[in-house]
């Protein structure tokens, strides 16, 4: 516990003389949660030009994307920063998906090998995170290996972190089943599509980091 | 036939997961003595990916900590961290699946259920 405390402080330190360098935001979360279209949010909302292509076809980022000096503001307080765009996590990829959803075989087996690479960047890309958006998808069930291993990740590194409950413009969205299952952290529901409770998720941003 | 391999966790640690995934590209199921950390299950993961090909499209994996009700107060807590410690390894299990044969591995807090 006492060692705990003390890698607490010392990453805290850290990132105190980070942020005045660049602090950087990672958008994480598994595959098809919305990454990517709350990127697009958050680009457009304050920069006025979208970050990445989103789709409905699983593994549509698979490479680390990012846009720099992103400037959010609100009551007078505001933050630049880095937004990190990054592949969904998944701990398997079947080409033969999206042979399923319309690709070529060819294309389908391409598509599956960089996706496989876009995994191994995003968890390598974890340690440099200044804070991190988990992105979940409020209408699947939140109790999965792939969000377990993420949100595990970013509390041994110590690295502040925001649950994104997203598409809470669906019907079958249930934001109170993230909620209950990962109680202790800050959670915010929002629609990325739709930019519903967008403001909230700035206001937290402001405040945690 | 469905084959079911006890791996210790020390093993792991030697290995660096190289020879699990090879079990688990042969359709085996992998059961692990132990709880692996969050860092273990990322490189755990990322083994993975570097594995895929046609024929292994990677796993399923899910992690129980076994814990009794006395392991809440702070002296459980801090009795096991010190094992914990002391032995190199959380209390728990790990169920690991080729997931060409198990689907989806649901966890509650006391079981795994696997899809298959």
């Amino acid at each position: 516990m006492v060692i705990k405390r003390l890698r607490n402080i010392a990453s805290s330190i850290k990132r105190l003389f980070k942020k005045k360098k660049d602090i950087k935001i990672g958008l994480y979360g598994p595959v098809n949660s919305g990454k990517t279209t709350l990127a697009n949010r958050i680009c457009m909302d304050w920069l006025g030009e979208e970050m990445g292509n989103a789709s409905v076809v699983p593994h549509e980022t698979r490479e680390i994307q990012i846009k720099e000096k992103v400037s959010i503001e609100d009551n007078g307080k505001n933050l630049t920063f880095n937004l990190v765009d990054t592949p969904g996590i998944a701990t398997k990829i079947d080409f033969e998906n999206f042979v399923k959803v319309g690709l070529k075989k060819k294309e389908a087996k391409q598509r599956a090998k960089e996706a496989t690479k876009g995994v191994i960047e995003s968890i390598k890309w974890l340690d440099d995170m200044d804070m991190v958006l988990v992105v979940l998808d409020s209408t699947k069930d939140p109790i999965n290996q792939v969000n377990i291993t993420i949100l595990g990740n970013l509390d041994a590194r110590n690295i502040p972190l925001v649950l994104v409950g997203n598409k809470t413009d669906l019907k079958i969205a249930d934001i109170s089943r993230i909620r209950n299952a990962f109680s202790k952290y800050k959670l915010v529901g929002i629609s990325a599509k739709t930019g519903e409770n967008i403001n909230e998720l700035y206001q937290t941003i402001l405040r945690e980091l | 036939m469905l084959r079911i391999k006890f791996v210790p966790y020390e093993r792991i640690k030697e290995e660096r997961f190289k020879k699990i995934l090879k079990d688990l590209a042969e359709n085996t199921i992998v059961l692990v003595d132990a709880k692996l950390n969050a860092k273990e299950e990322a490189a755990l993961i990322a083994e993975t990916m570097r594995s895929v090909s046609d024929k292994f499209s990677g796993i399923e994996l899910s992690s129980i900590e076994i814990k009794s009700k006395k392991d809440n107060g702070h002296y459980g807590r801090f009795k096991n961290a010190l094992i914990e410690r002391i032995v190199g390894k959380k209390r728990g299990m790990t169920v690991l699946g080729p997931a060409k044969i198990v689907q989806k591995i649901k966890r509650n807090p006391e079981e795994l259920l696997l899809y298959m």
